[in-house]
C-alpha cells in the first residue's frame, strides 16, 4: 500500500522528532475500530482454540467433564490416536479425498467460467440462475436431495440407468462401498461449490479488458493462444486463491459426509472431522477428539504451507 | 470470429451444463409435488403428471413449524448483521491504516479460518454454560457470528483495498471529514462487496447443524435444520414430506440469494480476492 488515509507511523520504528505532530486520536482510532472484531475473536475462537490444545493434553470422558476434574496425561492422546492404524488409513482417505474434491471443483469451475463468457446472453442467464439455485439451496436439503435421487429402489438415477438398457443397476446401492459412497459425496461437494469458484473466475476474466483480447486475434492468435496470454494471467491469482480455500473447505467438510451415510459402511467413509465426532461427542473421549482437532490443524497448515507463506511474504497482500 | 456452428456448440454444451446444476432443485420441487404412493411406484417419471400440495401442508402444520423459523431467521440475520458490523469495522483501518500489529492481525484472522469448528465444539460448550446461555438464542447467534467473522474481515478487506484511494482524497480535498468519506464514498461503493460477504455468513448460518442440535435441548429454541432433521426421522422413508420440507427450509435461501444475485454476478466477487 503506497497511499494511506492514515499514515500514523508503526510503533516499531520510534517516532522522529522532527516529523509534524500527530493527533493521538488518530493513533487510537485503528484499535477502536478492532476492538469488537478482537473481542468476539479471541474470546470465541482463540479462546476454546486454547482449551482445545489443553484438552489435547487431558484425559476428558464424560465423567471428568461432570465432575470438573483435571487430569493431565501429558501426550497419551496423541500417542492412542497415532499408533491406531485406522488414523492413518482415514488421514490418507481424507486427503486423497480433498485433493480429487479440490482439483475437480476448480478444473470444472474455470471450465464454466471460460464457457460463460463465449454464451449468448440467454444461454448464460440460465446457467448462472442454475448455479446461483445450486449454490444458495441448503447443505442439509441438498444432501437429502442426493440421497433420494440415489436411492436403492426409487431414485431417478437408477430408474434412467435402467431406461437406458443397463438393467443391472436396477436396485443397485450407491451407498454400498466406501468408494462409491466417497464418489456421491464428492459429487455433492462439487455441485455445491463450483458455482462459487465458477462465479469468481468468471470475475477474474471479465477484468481482462476486450481490447487485450481484440490485439491478441488481431495479432493471429488462436483460442488457446489467446487463454494461454489474456485469460490465464488474469484468472491465475484468483485459481491460487479458490484453490486455497477449496481445500481449507473440503478438508474439514461434515455435515455432508455424516448426513449421507454417518461414515458408513463399515466406517469406509469416515473422514478426519467424521473421526473427531464419532470420538469427541458419541465417544466422549474429549481428549483424543482435541488430540486429533490439534493434528488436523498441523495437517491443514502444512499442505497450505507455501502458500501461507507466499500470502505473508507478497508485497500485493502487505499483511 | 466464432463460426456458426461453434456457436451453437458452445451453447448447447451450456445448455447442458445449466441442466445438470439445476436438475438437484428440480428434483427437489417436483417430488415436494408428488402423491406419496406415485413417488414410491417404480414407474418412469422425470416429468411430473399431477401435483399436490398435500406434502407442502404436512411440512408446515407439523408443530412448531413457525417457531423453528422464527429462531432461525433471528439467529441468521442477528449474525449477518454482527459480522458485518464488526467486520467492516475491522476491514477499514485493515486495508487503510498503518499501525503496530496489523500484520499480526492479518495473520490471526487468516489462521482463523484454519480451525476446524467441529473441534471447538466441547470447550464452547462449556463457555456457553457458564455463562449461562444454553438454550438461548444469542449462544447460537455469538457462535454463528463468530465463526464468520473472519472470512468476513478478510472479504471486505479486499473490497475495501478495491476503492481507489484517490476518490476518498479528493472527497477529503473537497472538506470532506473522515467520518464523511467513509459514509458518501467508501460505505456506498463498498455495496456489492457488503451484499457478497452477506451471502456468505448468511448461508453458514443458515445452514449450521451441530452446534444448534447440542446447545438448545429446549425444542421452542431449535432451528430449521434441526427441523428438518427430526422431520426425517419421524416420517422414515415420506419422500415427498421430506423434500416439501426442505422446499421451505431453501426458498429463505433462495430468496436471500436472488435478490442479491444482480449484484453477485456482476463480479464483485473480483473484491474478495484482492488478497
Amino acid at each position: 500500500m503506497t497511499a494511506t488515509v492514515d499514515t500514523v507511523s508503526p510503533a516499531a520504528a520510534p517516532p522522529r522528532a522532527a516529523r509534524p505532530h500527530r493527533r493521538p486520536a488518530g493513533r487510537v482510532a485503528p484499535y477502536l475500530m478492532l476492538a469488537p472484531a478482537v473481542v468476539i475473536l479471541i474470546a470465541l475462537l482463540g479462546w476454546p482454540a486454547l482449551q482445545v490444545l489443553g484438552i489435547s493434553f487431558r484425559r476428558l470422558d464424560l465423567g471428568e467433564l461432570v465432575r470438573g476434574e483435571v487430569a493431565w496425561i501429558g501426550l497419551e492422546n496423541y500417542r492412542a490416536v497415532l499408533s491406531d492404524p485406522e488414523f492413518w488409513v482415514i488421514g490418507l482417505r481424507t486427503l486423497v479425498f480433498t485433493a480429487a474434491c479440490v482439483v475437480a471443483t476448480v478444473l470444472i469451475g474455470l471450465g464454466i467460467a471460460v464457457l460463460m463468457r463465449h454464451l449468448d446472453g440467454f444461454v448464460r442467464v440460465a446457467l448462472q440462475l442454475a448455479l446461483v439455485l445450486a449454490w444458495a439451496t441448503p447443505i442439509i436439503a441438498t444432501t437429502t436431495v442426493f440421497q433420494w435421487m440415489f436411492d436403492q429402489r426409487y431414485g431417478i438415477l437408477n430408474k434412467t440407468l435402467v431406461a437406458l438398457g443397463f438393467d443391472g443397476f436396477a436396485g443397485h446401492s450407491w451407498f454400498g462401498s466406501g468408494a462409491s459412497t466417497m464418489t456421491v459425496i464428492g459429487l455433492l461437494i462439487l455441485w455445491q461449490a463450483v458455482p462459487f469458484v465458477a462465479f469468481t473466475l468468471y470475475a477474474g476474466l471479465l477484468s481482462a479488458s476486450k481490447e487485450l483480447y481484440e490485439a491478441a486475434s488481431i495479432d493471429g492468435a488462436g483460442p488457446w493462444q489467446s487463454f494461454r496470454t489474456v485469460s490465464w494471467p488474469a484468472v491465475r491469482p484468483l485459481l491460487t486463491m479458490v484453490a486455497f480455500l477449496s481445500v481449507l473447505w473440503d478438508f474439514k467438510v461434515f455435515t455432508q459426509v455424516w448426513a449421507i451415510k454417518q461414515g458408513g459402511p463399515d466406517g469406509d467413509s469416515t473422514t478426519l472431522p467424521v473421526l473427531l465426532y464419532l470420538k469427541g461427542i458419541s465417544g466422549s473421549h474429549f481428549g483424543v477428539a482435541a488430540a486429533i482437532a490439534v493434528l488436523m490443524l498441523l495437517i491443514l497448515v502444512a499442505v497450505t504451507w507455501r502458500y501461507l507463506r507466499l500470502l505473508t511474504r507478497s508485497p500485493e497482500t502487505e499483511l | 470470429m466464432k463460426t456458426r456452428s461453434q456457436r451453437v456448440a458452445l451453447n448447447t454444451a451450456g445448455l447442458v451444463v445449466a441442466l445438470l446444476f439445476f436438475f438437484p432443485t428440480y428434483w427437489m420441487f417436483t417430488t415436494a409435488l408428488k402423491k406419496s404412493n406415485e413417488i414410491l411406484s417404480p414407474a418412469y417419471d422425470l416429468i411430473p403428471l399431477s401435483a399436490t400440495l398435500d406434502n407442502f401442508v404436512t411440512a408446515i402444520t407439523k408443530p412448531g413449524f413457525t417457531t423453528f423459523l422464527t429462531n432461525s431467521l433471528i439467529v441468521t440475520l442477528g449474525a449477518v448483521g454482527c459480522a458485518l458490523a464488526a467486520g467492516l469495522l475491522a476491514a477499514v483501518p485493515l486495508a487503510r491504516m498503518r499501525f503496530a500489529g496489523r500484520r499480526g492481525f492479518v495473520l490471526l484472522v487468516l489462521i482463523a479460518q484454519l480451525a476446524p469448528l467441529e473441534a471447538l465444539f466441547v470447550p464452547m460448550y462449556l463457555i456457553m454454560r457458564d455463562a449461562d446461555l444454553l438454550d438461548t438464542l444469542p449462544s447460537l447467534l455469538l457462535v454463528y457470528t463468530a465463526f464468520t467473522l473472519p472470512f468476513t474481515i478478510w472479504t471486505l478487506r479486499g473490497f475495501v483495498k478495491g476503492i481507489p484511494v484517490e476518490l476518498e482524497e479528493a472527497a477529503m480535498v473537497d472538506g470532506c471529514g473522515r467520518w464523511g468519506v467513509f459514509r458518501r464514498i467508501t460505505l456506498p461503493l463498498l455495496g456489492p462487496g457488503l451484499v457478497a460477504t452477506s451471502v456468505f455468513a448468511f448461508v453458514t448460518a443458515w445452514n449450521e447443524f451441530l452446534y444448534a442440535l447440542v446447545f438448545m435441548r429446549d425444542q421452542s429454541k431449535q432451528t430449521l435444520p434441526v427441523w428438518l432433521s427430526s422431520f426425517r426421522t419421524a416420517f422414515g422413508t415420506d419422500w415427498g414430506g421430506v423434500m416439501a420440507a426442505s422446499v421451505v427450509y431453501a426458498v429463505p435461501a433462495l430468496v436471500f440469494f436472488l435478490l442479491v444475485q444482480r449484484k453477485l454476478v456482476a463480479g464483485s466477487f473480483a473484491g474478495a480476492v484482492k488478497g
